[in-house]
């Protein structure tokens, strides 16, 4: 078999076939395939066709960016960039001003509805201010227009999926996810967390490269693959959770012996990602991995609602629910209860000073059962 | 008519049927199953002990209860629409004027502002709102038990059908709080309720506590009463 274009460039990196087999095996692994499936997948990733990709920021950190450039088979996963045709990257293209914006302008209007769209950051829909201006355009309008010809969008990252951190409270640039802010985008898949883990983006292309459809999503559009199960339910820890060892204070004994981090407000059961089992900075660890607990970063409105990170609950309007909630719980059923016998001594009073003379409630046990005649059914006579 | 017509004390009361079994049947199972359901719901946030698959355990009794107490609060919905005058929809949910009414007549006498108490063979309209409001906190209940549980729910399960409630409540995190919070609203409900219905029986009465085991009620005769629309 002729060599194909990749086959080439791994070469030159130093990248061996059998390390190339063993990152197809690998992402067959992530999207739960069979072991079989990694020679298919790598017959797709090495023939030439090359989809065209551009990669839009907006609000963003570039963190999606770095975490995939930085993924578990950094070179593989490059080249796997290489494979597909990156016409657009701000932070990584060469081009700059002009000639990059003309690259964008070319690539929307030459391969309308081909090109795969890849958007990182969050849109402000505050136009009016000069929020996130590019090359003189507002997000929104690039984004409007780049996505709005595109055959597929991928969002990355929590700010292009949810709003994530512009979007959060109080909202000054009115922050939008991509969904929001180019509504009807086609085949829009969501690829959630602080940053998204560039497995699953690897993976995710990968699977658009073997099987040439775009996975089965969940209800915010995320990949089931990546998305499909809590956390909570692969944790390592599990176990300690099951049987009711918990962490109560950073560094006690039930700390250092890796104990369950619920009570230290972990949101793994409130977060679905595979992070137990595709960890982090190529399999290295993870943040419950190494005692910290999970702040649901893959989940929407993180920021408002898996926030404070260290308590089990929500706030309310400032005030800490988990340490509050039962106490004011508790109070509201003592003050109830002692209004309730407020109330009955009251209305034993009333009774006593002849309101309604108590009939003898000695009959009641006997006598037969009597059928409901007229006067049970008579109108109020007032 | 009377056995004993000459005592004059059995004249002045009669029995009535007022709650069906189905409707004593769902009260004392969702009794039982909201004891269970607060009690180890309170341990799920609080976990004040540990041990072996203490939380499993406990767990798992939360989840199997909620399954009684579900099936319960929906055959009481049903019944609403299929049982008798006094379970019917319409003698919970106020919105004819006369059950509007009975709901101020009653506030008002409770407040000790009203002289005469609002007489009903059934609930009277601030009872019957009481407990259609508290139906809608189980609902609450229900829907966000749902959420929380369908992302354990195993791969195949027709619960997992439940994560469209999810973006209802802001994501799991608010659908955990308000489970929580609605748990001391029933709570303090409860105890309400236990008021109310000591108050009926031990000095209005009518035999509140009884009729709920036996479905009979003693309405005194010639007293002012009513039986709804």
């Amino acid at each position: 078999m002729a060599q194909t274009r990749l086959m080439q460039d791994l070469e030159r990196q130093g990248i061996s076939r059998r390390d190339f087999l063993a990152f197809c095996a690998s992402m067959a692994t992530l999207l739960g395939l069979p072991k079989a499936a990694a020679g298919a997948i790598a017959k797709a990733i090495e023939t030439d066709k090359r989809p065209i990709l551009v990669w839009l920021e907006f609000q963003d950190c570039a963190g999606n960016t770095e975490s995939f450039l930085r993924s578990g088979h950094p070179t593989v996963a490059e080249l796997l960039l290489d494979t597909l045709s990156l016409n657009y990257h701000e932070t990584l293209m060469v081009a700059a001003g002009d000639q990059a914006e003309s690259a964008l302008e070319d690539t929307v209007a030459k391969h309308k509805g081909e090109y795969v769209a890849i958007v990182e950051g969050a849109i402000p829909g505050d136009i009016d201010s000069g929020f996130c201006t590019i090359g003189g355009r507002s997000a929104l309008d690039i984004a409007r227009e780049v996505c709005g010809s595109a055959a597929a969008t991928v969002a990355v990252g929590t700010c292009a999926t949810f709003g994530g951190l512009p979007a959060a409270h109080p909202n000054p640039t009115r922050a939008l996810s991509v969904a929001d802010a180019v509504p009807g985008v086609k085949n829009l898949i969501n690829m959630s967390a602080c940053p998204a883990n560039a497995e699953n983006i690897a993976a995710l292309i990968v699977y658009y490269l073997t099987i040439k459809r775009w996975p089965p999503l969940d209800q915010y559009r995320r990949p089931l693959f990546a998305y499909g199960e809590s956390i909570h339910d692969g944790c390592e820890r599990r176990a300690h959770f099951d049987s009711g060892q918990f962490v109560e204070a950073w560094g006690d004994e039930a700390h250092r012996h890796g104990y369950c981090l619920y009570q230290m407000g972990c949101k793994g059961p409130a977060t679905s990602q595979n992070c137990p089992n595709v960890q982090w900075n190529g399999h290295t660890n993870w943040p419950i991995g190494c005692g910290h607990p999970c702040i649901g970063c893959a989940e929407p409105n993180f920021w408002d609602v898996m926030t404070p990170f260290y308590q089990r609950l929500p706030d309310v309007e400032g005030i800490d629910s988990s340490k509050w909630l039962d106490p004011v719980g508790l109070g509201l059923t003592g003050v109830v209860a002692a209004g309730a016998v407020a109330h009955g001594v009251g209305e034993v009073m009333r009774y006593r000073r002849g309101h309604r003379p108590p009939p003898d409630d000695g009959t009641r046990t006997s006598g037969k059962p009597r059928e409901p005649d007229a006067s049970d059914h008579e109108e109020n006579p007032k | 008519m009377n056995a004993v017509p000459e005592d004059p004390l059995r004249i002045n009361l009669h029995r009535v049927y007022v709650w069906e079994l189905p409707v004593r049947l769902a009260h004392w199972l969702l009794f039982f199953s909201i004891v269970i359901l607060a009690a180890t719901g309170y341990y799920i946030g609080n976990p004040f002990f540990g041990g072996d698959l203490a939380m499993a355990r406990v767990r798992e009794v939360h989840l199997y209860t909620s399954i009684v107490f579900s099936i319960c609060a929906l055959a009481r919905v049903y019944w609403a629409f299929a049982g008798n005058r006094y379970a019917r929809w319409s003698d919970l949910i106020p919105v004819s004027r006369e059950r509007l009414r009975s709901v101020w007549v009653s506030l008002k006498f409770y407040a000790f502002l009203g002289r005469e108490p609002d007489e009903y063979v059934g609930h009277n309209g601030l009872a019957g709102l009481t407990y259609a409001v508290i139906f809608g906190v189980y609902f609450v209940m229900i829907a966000t038990g749902l959420a929380l549980y369908q992302v354990y729910a195993p791969v195949g399960s027709p619960l997992r059908a439940f994560g469209f409630l999810i973006p209802l409540f802001d994501g799991l995190q608010v659908a955990r709080l308000i489970h929580h919070i609605g748990m001391w609203a029933i709570v303090v409900f409860a105890v309400v309720h236990v008021y109310f219905a000591v108050l009926s029986s031990t000095v209005e009465h009518v035999g509140i506590i009884d009729s709920i085991l036996s479905g009979f009620k003693y309405m005194p005769r010639g007293r002012r009463r009513r039986v709804g629309p």
